[in-house]
């Protein structure tokens, strides 16, 4: 039995296969033709799920990597730009937003700019006055223009797009350019070698695929890491209560109804509601807690929410579809020839759109790090799962914040999440460190981290949190400096108003032209 | 804004048009577009750039006549200095548009349209169109040739870039220019051909593009890159 890891066989045809195979398959290529082996099974039964359809700007790079083109991509996935999140209602319930943009402050790491704004504009919201972002989103900008090349910005940007469809998209990549081997079977049972690795999968009609390394993206199923090798799943349920949602594809009012390119974050009574925009329709969905909503009430919130605002819909005739969820991630990530990406792996609510961003990192740490040979997999292995626990953490407790800061108190659901007991330890400890000194890269120190100290800005002061009186003492440089990017940002969000297009216009452009690769 | 009109000889039986060349005339102009089958004779005069469009951002190749907006650099008080005009800016202030015949399907009908706010537009001075009896005259034959060369030259056009941009072979740039007088002036915002590229392709390429007569317009653009320093030298004359 050869040593070296010659094949690897992703099982599960989702975007979190799709993209895993994408990443691998092109990072293993060479003059020569594949140096790997890459085969995906997907089971002709299941489906993808179907949800996660909002992104960070992560995306454009792994896509690129992937070695498409940003043009197809939109067209076939259905694809829209996302320059960030609006959250409404989260600190007190009512109408009142703030926004979380995927640019950074202008000027965030040259100067003070929190204790600046705290001092001199704190009428102004925080978001507002550090970054233009906010303003394109809420005049429907587009993030470039026509004559910006492929994957590049004006404006730092994501996507939302159609997962379903995104999956389709990179399996014709895969399989035509990178050389994929995709083998459409069920996957009848899991053949173990002697030292406990997975030997092969042995499916129903094709029978036996072999294999070195072995990645489970077979969704909440979790069939190799859960189930055969039963690792068990980490419950994050007692810091995060969501473990239900109702979602509905809603049709735009009209064929030239603005598109929004921010993900819409509601706060309800036990949960919250998403609002994405695509080309053709808007995503919709509530996410709750079933400990606290019952399905019927959850529904009759998100048709409310559906049939008012400003894209009014006829919620009559809408079918929400129910997804379930037990919110957590397995206890390991890689044990011993097998590895999870995606919802096998684990899944905490769409909150902050972490799904997509956590397969697009495992897929490029597998990438990057694959082990030569089994020998050196073991020490790949226990740093992959040092790696991912930290980020699953990390990412927990960044959605725990947005709970934990809001001042509702109109249900037991929002009271509960600001129980100390409902918090994890480190951001407890986070949250006494911010009320002194901001956010920063002592706090977030790994290479890669999920979400930058930038984003807990966003959602600390946009949240409402502040710091302690006299804290975060300003340098006397430093009222001058922070006013000159004050003054950078609205010049920025003045001139990119004249010079973006719309949303939709960018969008409808690009069915007939397609953006230059330079 | 232009008001291109049919043209036609009873309406416009008198007129005339202005063909000499001034700033007042609108030949104020930075650039024009050029189409490869005049690259050979634009290359003698000017370089050639390429530029997205604002409105589809696919690129065009341009001759450039200056440095900034509204900048002709070769426009002097005797008119156009140069031994070769581009199409684009020769046919003015005509127009070419279609126009559908009565079968149904069939390729619109290529017809002369003329731009009657043009600047050029006269009836006392310049060349006739018509004839006294309607007939056409040769300078109107003539302005008609070139309208059709740019039309045929504009539809290659996009199968020459697309075949540049396949191989990799444009590049934006940056040019710095330090004027005599310690000015510095920065053009930004164009393209063009990276000739090491250029020299790589293999035999495969280069054949293919032979195949599809873009060789030569290809040398073309990268001999024209000479005329960057004529076209500063020219800046340098009116300091």
């Amino acid at each position: 039995m050869s040593n070296q890891v010659k094949r690897v066989v992703i099982v599960g045809g989702g975007s979190a296969g799709w993209l895993t195979a994408g990443v691998i398959a092109a990072d293993h290529r060479s003059p020569q033709g594949p140096a790997l082996e890459v085969t995906l099974v997907e089971s002709p039964a299941v489906g993808p799920i179907g949800v996660g359809e909002g992104t960070w700007p992560s995306m454009r790079d792994t896509l690129r990597r992937i070695g498409v083109s940003e043009t197809d991509f939109i067209r076939e996935c259905d694809a829209a730009f996302k320059q960030g999140s609006k959250f409404v209602g989260w600190s007190r319930g009512e109408a009142e937003h703030y926004y979380h943009p995927f640019s950074l402050p202008q000027g965030y790491t040259e100067a003070n700019l929190v204790s600046a704004w705290l001092q001199r504009h704190a009428a102004t919201p925080y978001a507002e006055l550090v970054s233009f972002q906010p303003q394109l989103c809420e005049r429907g900008r587009a993030p470039k223009q026509v004559t910006t090349p492929e994957f590049a910005a004006v404006a730092n940007y994501a996507y939302h797009l159609d997962a379903g469809k995104l999956g389709q998209f990179l399996q014709r990549h895969c399989t035509a350019r990178l050389g994929v081997r995709h083998v459409v079977d069920h996957v009848a049972r899991i053949e173990p070698a002697d030292n406990g690795d997975i030997a092969a999968l042995v499916t129903a009609a094709q029978g036996r695929i072999a294999g070195d390394l072995f990645i489970d993206c077979t969704g909440f199923a979790s069939l190799l890491l859960g189930q055969h090798y039963g690792v068990p799943l980490f419950s994050v349920q007692p810091q995060l209560f969501n473990d239900s949602a109702l979602a509905v594809q809603v049709p735009y009012a009209a064929a030239d109804a603005p598109i929004a390119s921010h993900t819409i974050s509601t706060a309800r009574s036990a949960g919250w509601i998403w609002d994405i925009g695509l080309q053709t329709r808007r995503g919709v969905g509530h996410v709750y807690s079933s400990a606290h909503m019952s399905d019927t009430e959850a529904e009759t919130i998100l048709r409310d929410y559906v049939a008012r605002g400003a894209h009014a819909t006829d919620a009559a005739t809408l079918a929400p579809r129910k997804l379930s969820f037990r919110p957590g991630y397995r206890q390991k990530l890689w044990e011993r020839n097998c590895v999870a990406v995606g919802l096998a792996a684990g899944f905490v609510e769409p909150l902050e759109a972490s799904a997509l961003a956590l397969v697009e990192f495992s897929a490029a740490m597998i990438s990057d790090q694959l082990p030569a040979t089994r020998a050196s997999m073991d020490i790949v292995a226990a740093r992959f799962n040092d790696a991912f626990r930290y980020r699953w953490e990390r990412a927990v407790e960044f959605l725990k914040l947005h709970y934990l800061l809001s001042a509702r108190t109109d249900s037991p659901y929002w009271r509960e999440h600001r129980t100390s007991a409902s918090v994890p330890p480190r951001l407890a400890e986070q949250l006494a460190l911010w009320r002194q000194q901001p956010p920063s890269r002592y706090d977030f120190f790994r290479i890669e981290e999920i979400f930058p100290s930038a984003s807990y800005h966003y959602v600390l002061y946009g949240m409402g949190f502040r710091p302690e009186p006299g804290a975060f003492p300003e340098r006397p440089d430093n009222p001058a400096l922070a006013e000159r990017y004050f003054g950078e940002a609205a010049a920025l969000a003045k001139s990119m108003l004249t010079g973006l297009p719309a949303h939709r216009a960018l969008l409808n452009h690009l069915q007939s032209y397609r953006l230059q690769r330079i | 804004m232009a008001r291109p009109v049919l043209l036609n000889n009873v309406e416009h039986k008198a007129l005339r048009v202005i063909t000499t060349h001034s700033a007042a005339l609108g030949d104020n102009v930075m650039s024009a577009i050029v189409v490869p089958s005049e690259f050979r004779s634009v290359q003698a005069c000017y370089p050639i750039v390429f530029q997205k469009q604002p409105d589809t951002g696919q690129f065009v190749p341009l001759a450039l006549f200056g440095f900034e907006e509204r900048e002709n650099l070769f426009l002097t008080e005797s008119g156009w200095d140069a031994s070769y005009l581009p199409l684009s800016i020769e046919r003015l202030p005509f127009l070419i548009g279609g126009q559908r015949t009565a079968q149904q399907g069939s390729a619109p009908q290529l017809v002369v349209h003329v731009d009657l706010d043009s600047p050029r537009i006269s009836w006392t001075q310049g060349e006739p169109v018509f004839l006294e009896y309607g007939g056409t005259t040769e300078y109107l034959k003539r302005a008609s040739a070139l309208l059709h060369a740019l039309h045929a030259g504009l539809e290659a056009t996009t199968a020459f870039i697309d075949a540049l941009l396949a191989l990799d072979l444009l590049e934006s740039f940056v040019l710095d220019i330090e004027l005599k007088d310690g000015s510095h002036n920065r053009l930004a915002g164009f393209y063009t051909v990276n000739e090491e590229r250029v020299r790589a392709l293999d035999g495969t390429a280069i054949a293919s593009l032979h195949a599809r007569s873009f060789l030569e317009p290809l040398y073309m653009v990268v001999a024209s890159t000479v005329h960057f320093r004529s076209l500063i030298d020219r800046r340098n004359r009116r300091l």
